[in-house]
Parts: structure tokens; C-alpha cells; sequence
């Protein structure tokens, strides 16, 4: 790959200048066929074993769907059991909501998350939520635009459901105590996106994620709900039926595990960016490592688009310690040009996220780019970087001085959390552009789910990004956060409902599913060397810490013998 | 470049002797070096208050208080991850409150070490955000909720301001209320409402 152009000398030649023209050129399909990840050859794989078998999926994502448990019946003999009605993986925005309806509805509800609650995708998100509630807007149009930004490939009736649920969404979650953008007459503030028809974005200046998430965090905290924080779940139970029957849960206070015997489970995840797909830097925060994923494949579930996946253009390529951080779209919405280390516009920066990632990586690999390498081949542990990621070290300036320049205050009124990030980097993006590259943001499929956030496995429902179908193969910004609150809250209260039609407690609870799929494993000579859910990306050396051996049977077992 | 990012940096974290490269936080640092870190670590973008770290900078006495993924390192810097936050200890909820005249009694019901505040100005020296965090404590307990919601758009709930204060008061939960009741009472776009009670009536249904 062609180095580029390296940073002080294309930082030299750099003038900010209000306008520059647009170019003329247009690659169309082809630019994506190059250079997206998603056409990298070598890059999928058919899945050999499980509900999806056939199926294409993503290298790094079947080597764990396919992977090997973390634990056996062994791990189950000692450990505590305990009951529930209804049990929550995953603590972001989706968990939340789900475990909130679960609770309103009378359920018991124990919500464990990995981290802390509310480490998530949902505190990062920037942009807003879509919501069609101006006069020249319907949730008709808001149906088209996501169909069209999916390219026709979603489960229409989701994506129907969500912008039917959109404006009573966005009133309850007023009434969770989350604030909005106001005009002066106290309406909500709309804007458009990138394939909208219609202003209909929602947000909270740039912290619109932040907002939701710090509200939702604390109506939980204030009700019945159980939180088991630093908790990530491992594996779920199902009965003898092939029912789903709760789930294996570690502690990473104690280093043990726990059996949560529930009527419903939610698996509430979130998303893959720190899989580090071909080696991109992402956006996500470090639990998104596609944990529910496996251990609802694992357990029966069907998925589907397990081939693509959104790499966001604009994330920071520099300095390495933040490679992968995003900066939201609405910079170039509101016209930041993208610029090679030439000062040239190579691509109409309003097109589809696709296109325009792809573009930028066609400047780097063409060596038009900026290169801000050390020079010496070191590999990083950047925390948006895996080891001997091969660039994130080349890139393009996203010119916000030339907003700047047209508009004069804007970036301070309208993207605080950009000039912070640029304090962060030692740069004034009113005067100096930042450098970025595409940053894996977004995983579009998912589990399969109805109307009622069910999976195709009774007892088990998915919500939020976990899930796949609502947005078919592209989101539309805005309509991530959205669907977590959707779905999040109908999958609290199917659930809730299901657990009242239980009757007596939950049946005999087995990890049967899990021999199952061993022996499928097995017999399709797949190698069980991995493990999985990974839990955590590998630079974080969770697999190696002694503190958790406790969790690591065969390491504890060595240690008695010894 | 003239700094050159690469330059290794000798620092302590957790009481171990670490080098890394300059352009690393704190976090990156320890997994720079070969040891593990998961607790305490959250988006690694400085928004969701996981990593908090005590810093004793080389020549200082001076113990400040950050957050682990922003921070880069330096020579000579002595860091201590404060894990596990501790959550809330009062409990309320918002449709307790009939209305909004009853706000201001039941934030001291809620909030009774609030009127206690001495201003010492410990939470606003701890936050990471730079937040004036003794005003908004003040703000709320004369009754200016809005006011005092409006200085905690960029809190992270990280709890340092909770942690530091010695009345045992959680000025951050004390924001958070103020925030939320300013949504719960006051907002009601018109845009909105109408938009709900059109689809109510069973208008704007969507074809698929
Ligand atoms: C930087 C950024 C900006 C974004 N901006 C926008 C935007 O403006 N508008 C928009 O609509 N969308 C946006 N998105 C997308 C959107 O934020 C996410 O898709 C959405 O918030 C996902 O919500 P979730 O609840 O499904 O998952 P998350 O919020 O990621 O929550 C998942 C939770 O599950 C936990 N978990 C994971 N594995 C386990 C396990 N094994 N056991 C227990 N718990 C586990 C995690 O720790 C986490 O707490 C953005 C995303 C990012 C990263
Ligand atoms: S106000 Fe308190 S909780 Fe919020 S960021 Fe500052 S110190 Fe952290
Ligand atoms: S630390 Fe507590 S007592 Fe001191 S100023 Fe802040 S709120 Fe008041």
C-alpha cells in the first residue's frame, strides 16, 4: 500500500478556504467492489454448522459463532442458582428498557451487564433519534426511507412497527426524564440525515446518547430491578424442551459463576467493533465484542446479514491513542468538506456512508493520503486498534475550518463534543482540520426477531443491536437508537407477559444445547481451540489474568492438582 | 512530528513499573506493557465515567482526579484506577411527584443532605468535566432545577464528585434529579402531542 503524503508536510500545505469545488468524478458500484471491507475477497465464509449453516458470514465473526463454550456441565455442579422472571443480558440502552417494562409489568427482573451499567454503544451515540412528528413528515415516509436505505433487504414488518412506535418512544422517554433540543416555542427540534425525506432527527447537542443513557441508568436504579453489574453472561440454559430457561452468569467481583434460572430471557448486548473486522479501528465501546450473538446461536436461535456491517467515515486517525473515535456525520451534513493530503475534494461527502468510507480508503491506497505513521512499523495497542492492524495510520482531513470560515461560531455552538475531542488531539478544529479514516461502527444484522422481539428460540427474546432485520443491510442514522427503545421495551413486556402465563416455576434446566452443538462441532471437524463469547478483545489480556481463574476451569483445576 | 509519539514514557500505574509510548493513555499503557486490564475500563471515549484514576504528577504532591482513557501519560506519573463506582443510595421516582409544585419539597426529601452543602468546593475540583459542580447543588436546593441541569449537560456519572463530598451528598444524582423533572414537567412540544393524538385516533397508518 502506497504511504501517502506524510502529516507535517501535508499539514504545511494546508489552507482553509470556504469553498472548493465539487469533483467530478463518479465510480458508482465499482468504488464499492474495490475498496469497501465488505467486498474484500477471502473476507466471508459459509457458516458448516448451526441454525445458520450455509449462510455467509464474516471471517472473525463464524470463527467465534462457531467456537467452543467456555464451560461444561462441570462449571454448573457447584455453582449458587438463583430464580427470576425475567432475566436481562446487557446493559445498554435496549437492556434498560426492556428491564424497565419487565418491571412495570410486575415482573422480577435481574439485569446483568458486563461492565458497569450503562458502558455501552447507546452513551456514545451523538447524532439524535429519528421520530416523525413535523407536520410535512409521516411515519409513511419515515417506513420508505428506512426500506430504501436497507435497499429493499429488512423485515418490513419491524421496520413498520418502529416508526409506527417512533413518537410514543420519544414521550416516554421525555417521561423517563430525558431532555431534547427545543426552539424557542418549546417544539422539538428536527434535522434532517443522510436518506431522509424529512427533517426528523431528535437530539441532545451532541451528547444525545449520553443524555438517554445517564436517564434510563437512573430510572433503573430507582425500581425492583436487580442490577448485577460487572456480570457478563457466558452461556444460556435452556429445559428439556429446547425452551430457553435463563442463562450462566460470571463475576468478575468473585470470579464465579451463577445459574439464573428465568421464565424469559432478553439478550441485549449490542454490537461487534471490538471483533476489529479486517483489522479496522471502530467507534464501539470495549464490551462490544458480539457476546449474544454466539450464545444465542449457540442456543438455537436464527440469524441473518452476518456479512456486513457499517464502517462509519469519519472516525480520527489521529493521534493513535483515540484511532477509531468517532466524529459525527453531522459535521459533513452541515458541510465539512473531506480533503486528500493534496487539498482536493475526491467524493460528494453527503453520499451513503458506503461510498464515502470507501472513497477515503481509495485516497489512501492510492497514496493521495495523509500519513501520520511512526515510521518504524511498531505495532500499536491503540485502543481502537488490534496489533499489526494493517492502516488507521494514513488518512484524509475532514476540513471543519471551512464550516468554520462560512458559518463563524458554529462549531462551538453545535459540536461541543468535537472541539473537546479536538483538545484531546492538541488541535483547534476551527483552524486545523483532524484526520480520519472509516472506523467499524455498526453491525447491521443480527438475531432474528418478530413484532414481539422474540427470537426463533421460545423463552428467549433479542433486542437492540444484537438484533438484525430492522435496518436490512444499511441503517439510516438515528434509527439505531430508535430501535433499541422500540424493541427494548416490547421485548420487556412479551417477556413480562410470559413469565405471568408460566405457572409454576422453570423446569429442569440443562446445558444440553451446548453438547449438542459440540458434537455438531465435531463432526464437522471444526476445530474447538477457540472459545467463546470472547467477552473482551484480546489486547485487554482478560485470558491471561490470573485475578480470573476462577472462571477458567481447566487453570483452576491444574491449580487443586498441583 | 516533532514530539515523536513513539518516545517511551516511564510511569506507575496500580504500583507497577510500566513503560509505553507517549501518545498512550493510561489504559492503553498497561495493555502496552502485557498486563491486563477489563475492570474499570467502559467506551475508552471519555463519556461513560468508568475509568477513574487518582494522579500524583513527578515533583508534585498533588493527587487530581481523571479519567483513565483520556488521560495520556507522563513521565514520572503515579496512577491508581478507582474501580467500581458506587451506586445511589436515595431511591425516588418521578410519578411520586403529583406535580410540579411538589418538587421542591420532595428534592429535600429525597436530597435531605443537599441544604448541608459547606461549600468546600470538593466536587467541583474532583470532576474530570469540569463541571461547577457546588453551584449546581446550590442551584437545586433553592428550587432552580433547570438551572442547575443545564451545568451537568457533560456529566458522565462518573460519581467523583460523590465520592469527594464530605456531607454525603451525590451532586451528581442531585443534577441528574434536576435534569429529569425539567423533562418530566416542562416539556411538551406541541409537535409532538399532535403527532401522538393523530395516531391515536387511528390516523397515519403505514402501508407496508
Ligand atoms: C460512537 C457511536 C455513535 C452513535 N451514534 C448514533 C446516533 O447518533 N444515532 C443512532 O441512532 N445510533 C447511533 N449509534 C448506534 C447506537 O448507539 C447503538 O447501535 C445502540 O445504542 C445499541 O444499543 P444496545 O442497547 O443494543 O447496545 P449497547 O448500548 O452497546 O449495550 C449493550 C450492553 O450489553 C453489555 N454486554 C455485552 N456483552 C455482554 C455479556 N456477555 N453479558 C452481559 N452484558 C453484556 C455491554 O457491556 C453493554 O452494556 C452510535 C454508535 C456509536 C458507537
Ligand atoms: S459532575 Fe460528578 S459525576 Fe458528573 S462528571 Fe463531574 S465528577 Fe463526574
Ligand atoms: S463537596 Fe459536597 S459539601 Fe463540598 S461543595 Fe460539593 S456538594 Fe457541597
Amino acid at each position: 500500500m502506497a504511504k501517502g503524503i506524510p502529516y507535517n508536510i501535508a499539514l504545511k500545505h494546508y489552507r482553509a478556504q470556504a469553498e472548493r469545488p465539487m469533483p467530478q468524478t463518479d465510480f458508482g458500484e465499482e468504488l464499492l467492489r474495490q475498496y469497501h471491507p465488505d467486498y474484500l475477497r477471502e473476507r466471508c465464509v459459509d457458516l458448516t454448522v448451526g441454525p445458520n449453516a450455509g449462510d455467509p458470514c464474516h471471517r472473525q465473526l463464524a470463527e467465534v459463532l462457531q467456537g467452543d463454550a467456555r464451560i461444561d456441565e462441570a462449571d454448573l455442579a457447584g455453582s449458587p442458582e438463583v430464580e427470576t422472571d425475567v432475566l436481562v443480558i446487557g446493559g445498554g440502552g435496549a437492556g434498560c428498557a426492556a428491564a424497565l417494562e419487565a418491571s412495570l409489568a410486575g415482573a422480577k427482573v435481574i439485569l446483568a451487564t458486563k461492565l458497569r451499567l450503562g458502558d455501552s454503544n447507546t452513551v456514545m451515540a451523538e447524532g439524535g433519534i429519528q421520530a416523525s412528528v413535523e407536520k410535512d413528515d409521516t411515519p409513511q415516509q419515515h417506513y420508505e426511507d428506512t426500506v430504501k436505505g436497507a435497499h429493499g433487504e429488512l423485515d418490513r414488518s419491524l421496520a413498520a412497527q418502529m416508526v409506527m412506535d417512533a413518537p410514543e418512544v420519544i414521550r416516554w422517554l421525555i417521561q423517563q426524564g430525558m431532555q431534547f433540543e427545543l426552539d424557542q416555542y418549546g417544539d422539538l427540534m428536527t434535522r434532517r440525515a443522510g436518506g431522509t425525506s424529512a427533517p426528523r432527527v431528535l437530539y441532545f447537542r451532541d451528547y444525545t446518547g449520553l443524555e438517554m443513557m445517564r436517564v434510563l441508568r437512573e430510572a433503573v436504579f430507582n425500581s425492583n430491578i436487580e442490577v448485577w453489574d460487572y456480570s457478563p453472561a457466558v452461556e444460556l440454559l435452556s429445559d428439556e424442551s429446547g425452551h430457553c430457561a435463563g442463562a450462566v452468569v460470571s463475576s468478575l467481583k468473585d470470579y464465579k459463576y451463577i445459574l439464573v434460572k428465568a421464565r424469559s430471557v432478553i439478550i441485549a448486548t449490542g454490537g461487534i467493533g471490538r471483533m476489529h473486522l479486517n483489522d479496522f479501528p471502530t467507534s464501539n465501546h470495549f464490551g462490544a465484542t458480539g457476546d449474544g450473538l454466539v450464545l444465542a446461536y449457540r442456543a438455537g436461535a436464527r440469524l441473518r446479514d452476518l456479512d456486513i456491517f457499517q464502517y462509519h467515515p469519519s472516525g480520527l486517525a489521529y493521534p493513535p491513542h483515540l484511532a477509531g473515535t468517532l466524529i459525527t456525520e453531522g459535521v459533513r451534513s452541515a458541510g465539512a468538506y473531506l480533503l486528500n493530503a493534496a487539498g482536493e475534494r475526491f467524493i460528494d461527502e453527503l453520499k451513503p456512508r458506503d461510498y464515502v468510507a470507501a472513497a477515503i480508503i481509495r485516497e489512501c491506497a492510492e497514496g493521495r493520503g495523509v500519513y501520520a505513521g511512526d515510521g518504524q512499523g511498531r505495532p500499536s495497542v491503540a485502543g481502537g486498534r488490534t496489533p499489526g492492524a494493517t492502516d488507521g495510520k494514513c488518512g484524509v482531513w475532514l476540513d471543519t475550518p471551512s464550516i468554520e470560515l462560512r458559518q463563524p461560531g458554529i462549531i462551538e455552538k453545535r459540536f461541543p463534543k468535537l472541539l473537546h475531542l479536538g483538545t484531546k488531539c492538541g488541535i483547534d478544529p476551527r483552524k486545523q482540520p483532524p484526520l480520519i479514516y472509516p472506523t467499524l461502527h455498526y453491525q447491521n444484522g443480527g438475531a432474528i426477531i418478530d413484532r414481539e422481539a422474540a427470537s426463533t428460540v421460545p423463552g428467549l427474546f433479542c433486542a437492540g443491536e444484537v438484533c438484525g432485520g430492522v435496518h436490512g443491510r444499511n441503517r439510516l442514522m438515528g434509527n439505531s437508537l430508535l430501535d433499541i427503545i422500540v424493541f427494548g421495551r416490547r421485548a420487556g413486556q412479551a417477556a413480562a407477559k410470559r413469565a405471568h402465563g408460566f405457572g409454576r416455576g422453570p423446569k429442569k434446566i440443562t446445558i444440553e444445547h451446548l453438547r449438542n452443538f459440540r458434537r455438531e462441532l465435531m463432526l464437522a471437524n471444526m476445530p474447538l481451540a477457540r472459545k467463546s463469547p470472547l467477552l473482551f478483545p484480546a489486547y485487554a489480556k482478560f485470558d491471561v489474568d490470573s485475578d480470573y481463574d476462577g472462571l477458567r476451569k481447566t487453570a483452576a483445576a491444574g491449580f487443586i492438582n498441583d | 512530528m516533532s514530539n515523536d509519539p513513539e518516545k517511551l514514557i516511564s510511569l506507575r500505574i496500580n504500583g507497577k513499573d510500566i513503560s509505553a509510548p507517549r501518545s498512550h493513555s493510561v489504559i492503553q499503557a498497561l495493555w502496552y506493557a502485557g498486563y491486563p486490564r477489563v475492570k474499570g475500563v467502559g467506551c475508552l471515549q471519555g463519556v461513560c465515567g468508568s475509568c477513574r484514576v487518582l494522579v500524583r504528577r513527578a515533583g508534585s504532591n498533588k493527587v487530581t482526579t481523571e479519567l483513565g482513557c483520556e488521560l495520556l501519560i507522563e513521565e514520572g506519573m503515579d496512577v491508581h484506577f478507582l474501580i467500581y463506582p458506587t451506586p445511589p443510595h436515595q431511591s425516588y421516582r418521578l410519578e411520586e411527584i403529583r406535580s410540579s409544585w411538589e418538587v421542591q419539597a420532595k428534592f429535600h426529601e429525597i436530597f435531605p443532605e443537599a441544604e448541608h452543602c459547606r461549600h468546600c468546593a470538593g466536587c467541583t475540583s474532583t470532576c474530570p468535566k469540569g463541571i461547577d459542580v457546588e453551584r449546581g447543588v446550590e442551584l437545586a436546593s433553592k428550587g432552580r432545577f433547570s438551572e442547575a441541569g443545564e451545568l451537568f449537560v457533560e456529566c458522565v456519572m462518573c460519581n467523583l464528585c460523590q465520592t469527594a463530598c464530605p456531607e454525603m451528598i451525590a451532586p451528581n444524582h442531585v443534577a441528574l434529579f434536576s435534569r429529569r423533572v425539567t423533562a418530566y414537567f416542562h416539556i411538551r412540544p406541541s409537535n409532538l402531542i399532535n403527532r401522538l393524538e393523530l395516531m391515536r385516533k387511528g390516523g397515519l397508518k403505514v402501508i407496508e
